[in-house]
């Protein structure tokens, strides 16, 4: 068991390593947007910073975190050591070693293609070499957890497996098929061009690929803070899990839903017909469902908790609730943001209003919200959760605690209202500079500003997480229980097989991916070439940017 | 048994069907369609499959040349054995406008007396040949044969008192500087380099001349401006290496007036 927490605790320390500096990054990124003067400011140096936050965020800090996190939860939830330990700490290997090739080489400024590679622009071969590493390191993982699952059920027979290891496999599954499209993309299409085995790239066949990578990604950095919806909220809350079946549906659903939708990010692309954007528009819609439950089950246990605290009335436990406890007050932002940003996403994954938006603030406004709100505060609260329980040194202050969320949400919420507004007002995404002169741009700095005080406010909040986990770590040991899962209302005896596994849901996966990639996938090696020369990315920081 | 995999494929296939049903048929057909794209079409639209499917390539225009001219010994052969006599009866269908003695009384009809006769050759039969258009001149040259455009270019290249011959003047005081204070003076005799734009008079004289250019010392004013004009707009095309249409493409509108007007002085 011991084993299992320095894993996670070594994969979290990577993550919320590589977390502080991305935040610096992107504070910076808006200061260079912005009409103030900023330190550095370069045009060339804005691209690496752009690729450098994007990397870190959404391949290194996500990927080094839930592998951690799945680690414990394999631990823990089914109480024994991890199978496979010497295998993870192989793969955690490979990762860093991935993390810090694709890192040096953006740094010294020839990988400027942003985490989405963007195809035909073209990186250093380390570059992407370092990203097959980190992602395809992590697969050693998602073996790791099916093997504990299958494991633990061989073992024992008829048992319902307990949600959160569910839960955590529906993750790495969900991970193996979405990197899949990465990966193919990476090895297939952009190495062999890298390393000067071809001559021409096929962008739309790589963007294709990425696509779909590209949705259920978000739902792979999603699923520890659903996980801990579902099972860490309530008990914290001092209640209960309103339904762990519902659970289980909500944990297949985001499976099933996540991975044949990855096209509404190609809704401008030309290589594509209308009628395969539409299918996956609609199946998009469908992924709203085990969210709606996930709010709905998660409110429900947030009531079971407050009226057990003596809440009373229609309203009224919700004042009762520990508001605290950093993990309750965590979920009570997060469904803050998540609600926000969801309703900017509706309009994101319409086929027709997209248009309106399409590469502007507004997206960046709507994964910030999503993921930099509502699922990185609660990484924070899982991490306050945990790491006491892992070190079993228990954090000097709550209160601090609570107060670094609260930083976090209001950064967060003053740095993307007004990109959403800014976005309608037509002010494109990843831009370096802009000519506040004009006076259609000159209506939108005030907003960037504002954008950029609500970035040093994330800032100041990303250094007070370090500032807390570190004050943890150099504390007193008082600390000896582990951790524990909320127990469900009505605890399962048996459940049907269907929601014990994920052959079925599997078998769903692939005839539902065929159906909505093998026809625009396939399309490109019989009846469309696109291939084009590749636009070579050199190290290009110039003197001065623009203004 | 709340979720079997009969109800879980059934419910996958009943969405699938109804997003492809609306996807490929419905929208495809009708979403801001005319009735001119059927069903099909509709459909292979709906996969992506259009006519342009294909890598875009470069518009190539029509292959054009400037002019049927090439000044080749036979040509040459052809302006030199032009028969002064016989000219002058050609010169008759001409002298309404351009004068009898080949010196136009009209600003924008150009003097052709004094002009080299393998200019004349040459533009009588891009008029002959729709290389260059101007109604009048394209039905008389209609009816020329090549040996009356070489008799009537001897003609009235050997009239007296038109155009300066080109030898007669030389540069004026101050030379070919580029730092020239006359814009006119500048640009016939210095050019301009920063924008690609030789002396006017290498070619056109006065001091130089070159085969198939036309001396301008003399010419109607109204006339040089005209054709800079034209050929800055693409309305004359028989340079024949498109020399003057890059170079009156670079000119300005005063530039132009200033040139024709030095050319026009007399």
């Amino acid at each position: 068991m011991q084993h299992s927490s320095r894993l996670a605790l070594f994969h979290y320390w990577v993550a919320f390593a590589a977390f502080l500096p991305a935040v610096l990054l992107g504070a910076w990124q808006m200061l260079v947007r912005s009409p103030l003067p900023a330190p550095l400011d370069d045009s060339g140096a804005y691209y690496a910073s752009v690729t450098l936050h994007g990397t870190a965020m959404a391949y290194v800090v996500t990927t080094f975190f839930t592998m951690g996190f799945g680690y414990a939860v394999a631990a823990t939830s089914l109480d024994r050591p991890i199978r496979g330990a010497a295998a993870a700490w192989i793969g955690f290997v490979i990762c860093s070693v991935g993390t810090v090739m694709a890192v040096a080489t953006i740094l010294s400024g020839r990988a400027s293609v942003l985490y989405t590679f963007y195809p035909p622009l073209m990186a250093s071969g380390w570059y992407y070499g370092g990203a097959f590493l980190l992602i395809g390191g992590s697969m050693i993982w998602v073996v790791v957890m099916i093997l504990n699952m299958t494991a633990w059920k061989r073992d024992n027979p008829g048992r319902p497996v307990p949600l959160p290891m569910f839960a955590i496999a529906a993750t790495a599954i969900l991970w193996a098929w979405a990197a899949a499209g990465v990966l193919l993309e990476l090895l297939g299409i952009l190495l062999p061009r890298a390393f000067g085995w071809s001559d021409l790239i096929d962008a739309a066949l790589a963007r294709t690929l990425f696509s779909v990578t590209l949705h259920a990604i978000v739902y792979f950095w999603l699923m520890p803070a659903y996980i801990a919806f579902y099972t860490l909220v309530p008990l914290a809350a001092g209640g209960r899990m309103y339904s762990d079946t519902m659970g289980r549906l909500a944990f297949i659903m985001l499976l099933v839903f996540s991975l044949p939708v990855g096209m509404h990010h190609l809704f401008m692309d030309p290589e594509h017909g209308s009628g395969f954007k539409f299918l996956q528009s609609s199946l998009t819609f469908l992924v709203v469902l085990p969210t709606l439950l996930t709010i709905f089950s998660t409110c429900a246990s947030l009531e079971i908790a407050g009226r057990v605290r003596g809440g009373r009335g229609l309203l009224g436990w919700i004042p009762a609730l520990p508001w605290d406890e950093p993990m309750v007050l965590a979920v009570g932002l997060a469904l803050v943001m998540l609600g926000l940003g969801g309703f900017g996403g509706l309009i994101n994954m319409s086929y027709a209003m997209n248009a309106m938006i399409h590469n502007t603030s507004w997206v960046t406004a709507h994964f910030h919200l999503i993921f930099g709100g509502a699922v990185v505060i609660m990484y924070f609260a899982i991490a306050y959760e945990m790491w006491p329980r892992i070190t079993g040194r228990p954090l000097r202050s709550k209160r601090l605690a609570c107060a670094q969320l609260w930083l976090w949400f209001w950064g967060m919420l003053i740095t993307t209202i007004p990109w959403h507004i800014a976005g309608l007002m037509g002010q494109p995404r990843r831009v370096a500079a802009f000519d506040y002169a004009d006076p259609l741009i000159a209506r939108m700095g005030p907003l960037v500003i504002m954008s950029v005080i609500g970035g040093v406010i994330l800032l100041g909040s990303a250094i007070l997480l370090i500032v807390i986990l570190v004050r943890s770590h150099f504390g007193a040991r008082a600390q000896t229980e582990s951790l524990a899962y909320a127990i469900a209302v009505n605890p399962p005896e048996r459940v049907p097989s269907a929601l014990n596994g994920f052959g079925l849901w599997n078998a769903i996966v692939a005839v539902l991916m065929v159906l909505a990639y093998g026809y625009p996938i396939g399309q490109f090696f019989f009846l469309k070439q696109h291939s084009v020369p590749a636009v070579g990315i050199t190290s290009q920081f110039d003197s001065g940017g623009r203004r | 048994m709340i979720l079997g995999p009969r109800i879980a494929w059934g419910t996958m296939a009943m969405v699938f069907i109804v997003s492809f049903l609306i996807g490929f048929a419905v929208l495809g057909r009708f979403q801001q369609n005319g009735p001119t794209l059927g069903a099909w079409a509709a459909f292979c639209r709906a996969v992506g499959l259009t006519a342009d499917r294909r890598l875009a390539t470069a518009p190539r225009p029509p292959a054009r040349t400037p002019t049927r001219i090439a000044w080749t010994q036979a040509t040459l052969a052809r302006i030199s054995s032009g028969s002064e006599q016989h000219g002058a009866f050609v010169a008759l269908n001409c002298a309404a406008c351009h004068g009898a003695q080949g010196i136009s009384p009209s600003t924008l009809i150009p003097t052709l007396a004094g002009m080299n006769p393998a200019v004349i050759y040459k533009q009588l039969d891009d008029y002959r040949s729709g290389k260059r258009l101007w109604g009048v001149m394209g039905a008389i040259a209609a009816v020329l044969t090549d040996q009356d455009s070489a008799d009537v270019a001897a003609y009235f290249a050997l009239r007296p008192d038109g155009l300066a011959a080109v030898g007669s003047e030389g540069a004026p005081a101050g030379g070919r500087s580029l730092r020239q204070h006359d814009p006119s003076l500048r640009l016939v005799f210095a050019g301009d380099p920063g924008r690609g734009i030789p002396p006017c008079a290498a070619c056109h004289g006065p001091g130089a001349e070159k085969l198939g250019a036309p001396g301008l010392r003399g010419q109607q004013a109204e006339y040089i401006e005209r054709q800079l004009a034209a050929f800055a707009q693409g309305m004359r095309q028989n340079d024949i290496n498109q020399q003057m249409r890059v170079i009156a493409h670079e000119l300005t509108p005063a530039e132009m007036h200033a040139v024709a007007a030095y050319y026009g002085a007399r």
